[in-house]
């Protein structure tokens, strides 16, 4: 199953060359490897281990979550409007799962 | 006792305690909260290859944390830089007591110097934000996050 990817711009439609927040929300546990389940056996970690942002194909920040990132985590960046384009998030977890999302932003 | 013993034990015993004050608090200024650097410098020396004497505290690197977090599983952490975007290079962040102590890296390429998430915290303990700019320095700021239930067991 793939994982499931949501982004956001805050503010949705920025004037251009004002600030935007990116908010990346991936769903996913996060296991870190530590935690054991009801009868004491201790879960397999599994949790993203890359979350890449491209913006019209250029890399714009790449994040390597370690265990200890909480389950369905948030990846809030921000970045100058500068101009419309489209904002590619990847990402890909220890078990190879992958998941992916494009969002356009547009300018006010 | 007669007057004169009481007075020089009296004086004995007020010296003692203000040294004791002046002791405690020097303390609190240099140490955080559930310090543990034997297993931080683990972490550093791993992902950075640099130990803590090689990481400058700097006012330039903001670290927004709560000072007590209800649970350890969900601890937003927020950090910026007050530097200009094309000089940062990444930004790591640090807990002192987990079993690894990075929590997470990233790696900016033409964001602004900003990021924010939640962590894990085992327990109480210091979370640290690491800066690493272009011209290979390490800027660091610390915050003491008190953990009453833990959030990786």
């Amino acid at each position: 199953m793939a994982i499931n990817i949501l982004v956001r711009f805050n503010p949705a439609r920025p004037k251009a060359g004002e600030d935007v927040r990116v908010q990346i929300v991936a769903q996913h546990p996060m296991e870190p490897g530590t935690r054991r389940d009801a009868s004491g056996k201790v879960l397999p970690a599994d949790h993203i281990s890359e979350l890449s942002v491209t913006m019209d194909g250029q890399l714009i920040a790449q994040v390597k979550p370690g265990p200890g990132t909480s389950a369905n985590p948030l990846f809030a960046f921000k970045m100058k409007a500068s101009k419309a384009g489209r904002v590619k998030v990847t990402c890909k977890d220890l078990n190879g799962q992958t998941g992916e999302r494009t969002a356009d932003l547009t300018l006010a | 006792m007669d007057r004169r013993k009481f007075l020089k034990a009296s004086a004995g015993a007020v010296a003692g305690a203000v040294l004791a004050s002046q002791l405690t608090s020097a303390l609190a200024q240099g140490a955080l909260e559930g310090e543990d650097l034997a297993n931080l410098e683990k972490g550093l020396r791993q992902v950075l290859g640099k130990g803590f004497r090689d990481l400058t505290v700097s006012q330039q690197v903001k670290l927004v944390a709560p000072t007590i977090a209800e649970s350890g599983a969900n601890v937003p952490v927020e950090i910026e830089a007050g530097l200009p975007a094309d000089q940062v290079k990444a930004i790591h962040c640090f807990s002192d007591k987990n079993a690894n102590p990075l929590l997470f890296t990233v790696i900016l390429s033409g964001v602004l110097p900003y990021y924010a998430t939640r962590v894990r915290v085992a327990e109480t303990a210091p979370v640290r934000a690491v800066v690493e700019t272009k011209d290979g320095k390490f800027l660091l700021a610390s915050q003491s996050v008190r953990v009453t239930v833990g959030g990786c067991g």
